[in-house]
């Protein structure tokens, strides 16, 4: 009996060694001084709870995961009570697995297999070669990346490091809804009977292939990716009496060849990141994208500034939501200053080469104690309605939070 | 007469020069360790007595400036999770990245200014590199008692191809046991940071503080790290300081 209560302190004390957990509670409200065409909200409220627990199994063996519960004011977030794994709806579910997968390790083979984040590239504001990384884009200027099931395969021989991944089912961006105000109608089509007609999600997989190697004097990648388009095109049919106007996303074939680097100089930290971009069913753009960045450290400040370029080679697309595209042919930068430990200060901005559009967002962030973090901050979008940070000129809101981290 | 005073002047000053060299290079050579891991648990305190605390832990393979280094915060709970791995080159300012699991991705660390503070507290990252006896030169400036132990007082520069934030340093070397007691950091204007070394133990053999007590002069603000489950000379794996185990383990 005695050796059973001793085995079972000992195993206790070994899950507990091995087992850990982070998360936080967060709530927020958006306030939008001016009312949208389609959309006359002005407060929009959001809660969410998430736990990213972590086990290691055995010292080659961890499971992640991260479970996410929301709720909102404004129908952003589904209102059924199931638990999502898949995170294809058009609203964000309101329980879901947002993380779920097996990190092995063996000498230089990391093998991460199940749901999970998959990043690319190097620049830190724009980042084109990034294509396993779906968003949530609901509301466009706040999102958050959403995982993928897929297989990765890391394989890592001294300053070389090459990367395999292979996604077998896609996961898509999710694009802002048709009924608010980060979708901007114009006055003529929001009259009429709008109808959205979802999604057709592409079956098949994705693949890539990643090879990175640093030196001396900084470190660089080039990438392969064949897949998806993970932002979405959309089918527009015009309407009759008996069918109103309707719409359907769709998300094109997609294939890229990027390549990044890094590099720290005497003064600056250059970054670059760029990719082209074909469309093997012909259905979408075939295009350039770049990005270059310098970055800096001074005392309590830190700069990030740079240029995003592209250059379209073949134009296909009729109608596309293209955020990444949207924040080309501009100047993007951002600042941040520590002013102590528990508070900080920060701004971002994008601002178009030709002043079509503008968005400048600034953000107080101050913690309490151990747990708890205010935020506030204010977000001013400028410019053309033809442009694409432009049209969201109504949408400049005011955004507070409160979050408890555990 | 004048040619032998001159002589005598330059003989003096090169064994003065030697003897602190020797002094810093027996440190160095008692506290070297292949390995090293502790559990940091660090207060700040700013000039209006507020308090904040961060906890993290620590690994390094590798010494003497030629090594590379792990920090994985573990505490509060906002920055569970962020990890930064570093690797020290002995003739050029480190590489460093951070991982932060909120956007799941490495970054390059920009380090031209190591002068910058470590996340809010008063210890730059410069202050939490390995100093390397060679990238300094020395000058002994005498003998004082600190705290009731007799100390060296030395004064260290860095040599041109060191890029440092400070103009030179003066460093207090216990005479007992060859630790570090206190290092006085001067820039143009003066002193700007004072660290402090206490409740000095033997771990496995080798003489370490394990307390540090860094007092920021210009803001008047003092960060103190508690060195806690200290060992040295680990098995710890090459690929432990991996950007795929920065991903891995966070």
């Amino acid at each position: 009996m005695k050796a059973f209560v001793l085995a079972g302190a000992a195993a206790a004390a070994c899950w507990a060694q091995s087992f850990m957990y982070r998360g936080f509670l967060d709530t927020r409200v958006f306030l939008y001084p001016e009312t949208a065409v389609n959309d006359s909200g002005r407060a929009v409220g959001e809660a969410l709870l998430r736990w990213e627990p972590a086990w290691r199994a055995a010292p080659w063996l961890r499971w992640n995961a991260s479970l996410d519960v929301r709720f909102d004011t404004h129908r952003q977030v589904e209102r059924e009570a199931r638990l999502d794994w898949g995170d294809r709806g058009l609203r964000r579910p309101a329980v879901s697995v947002r993380r779920l997968s097996a990190v092995m390790n063996r000498g230089p083979l990391t093998l991460e297999v199940g749901k999970q984040f998959i990043r690319w590239g190097k620049a830190d504001i724009l980042n084109p070669t990034d294509r396993f990384a779906p968003r949530d884009f609901l509301s466009v200027v706040t999102n958050d990346f959403l995982a993928v099931p897929a297989a990765r395969a890391t394989m890592e021989f001294g300053r070389d490091t090459f990367d395999l991944v292979w996604q077998p089912r896609f996961t898509p961006s999710r694009a802002p809804l048709l009924s608010q105000r980060w979708t901007v109608l114009p006055e003529a089509v929001n009259a009429l009977a709008l109808r959205d007609a979802g999604a057709r999600h592409p079956g098949g997989s994705q693949f890539g292939g990643r090879w990175n190697h640093f030196w001396r004097g900084g470190e660089f990648s080039v990438s392969y990716f064949d897949g998806r388009n993970h932002l979405p095109q959309f089918d527009i049919w015009t309407g009759s009496q008996l069918l109103p106007v309707g719409f359907q996303r769709y998300f094109p074939r997609l294939r890229q060849y990027g390549a990044d680097a890094a590099a720290p100089l005497r003064w600056f930290t250059v970054k670059a990141e760029a990719a082209y971009f074909t469309a093997p069913d012909q259905q979408a753009d075939s295009f350039f994208q770049g990005v270059i960045q310098l970055e800096r450290q001074s005392g309590e400040w830190n700069f990030v500034g740079g240029y995003a370029g592209e250059r379209t080679t073949a134009r296909r697309s009729r109608v596309q939501f293209a955020p990444d595209r949207g924040l080309t042919k501009a100047f993007l930068g951002r600042a941040g200053y520590t002013i102590d430990v528990n508070r900080s200060f920060a701004v971002e901005f994008a601002v178009r080469r030709n002043g079509d559009g503008a968005w400048v967002r600034t953000e107080y962030s101050q913690a309490f104690g151990q747990h708890w973090r205010a935020t506030g901050g204010f977000t001013w979008i400028a410019g053309n309605a033809g442009d694409f940070l432009g049209q969201y000129r109504r949408n400049s809101h005011i955004s507070l939070g409160l979050r408890y981290s555990f | 007469m004048n040619r032998l005073a001159w002589l005598w002047i330059g003989w003096a000053a090169a064994v003065q020069a030697q003897d602190a060299r020797q002094i810093m290079e027996e440190c160095q050579r008692r506290s070297r360790a292949n390995s090293q891991r502790y559990e940091g648990s660090l207060k700040v305190i700013d000039a209006r007595g507020r308090t904040s605390e961060k906890r993290w832990r620590y690994e390094r393979l590798g010494s003497a400036g030629n090594s590379k280094a792990v920090i994985r915060f573990t505490a509060p709970a906002e920055v569970k999770g962020v990890a930064l791995l570093v690797h020290n080159h002995p003739d050029r300012v480190s590489d460093q990245w951070m991982w932060r699991p909120a956007i799941a991705r490495d970054q390059r660390v920009a380090v031209q200014d190591r002068g910058t503070r470590f996340f809010g507290t008063d210890f730059t990252f410069e202050d939490l590199e390995e100093r390397d006896v060679d990238q300094y030169e020395y000058r002994l400036l005498g003998s004082e008692t600190l705290e009731g132990e007799e100390c060296w007082k030395i004064e260290s520069r860095p040599k041109r191809s060191k890029s440092s934030q400070y103009t030179h340093s003066h460093v207090w070397v216990r005479k007992r046991n060859y630790t570090f007691a206190q290092i006085e950091n001067f820039k143009r204007q003066g002193l700007v940071r004072r660290l402090r070394y206490r409740d000095m133990a033997l771990v496995q053999g080798i003489w370490t503080a394990r307390t540090l007590e860094m007092h920021d002069l210009e803001r008047n603000s003092r960060t103190i790290l508690y060195l806690e489950k200290l060992e040295y000379n680990v098995a710890l794996s090459e690929d432990r300081f991996t950007l795929q185990a920065l991903r891995r383990e966070s």
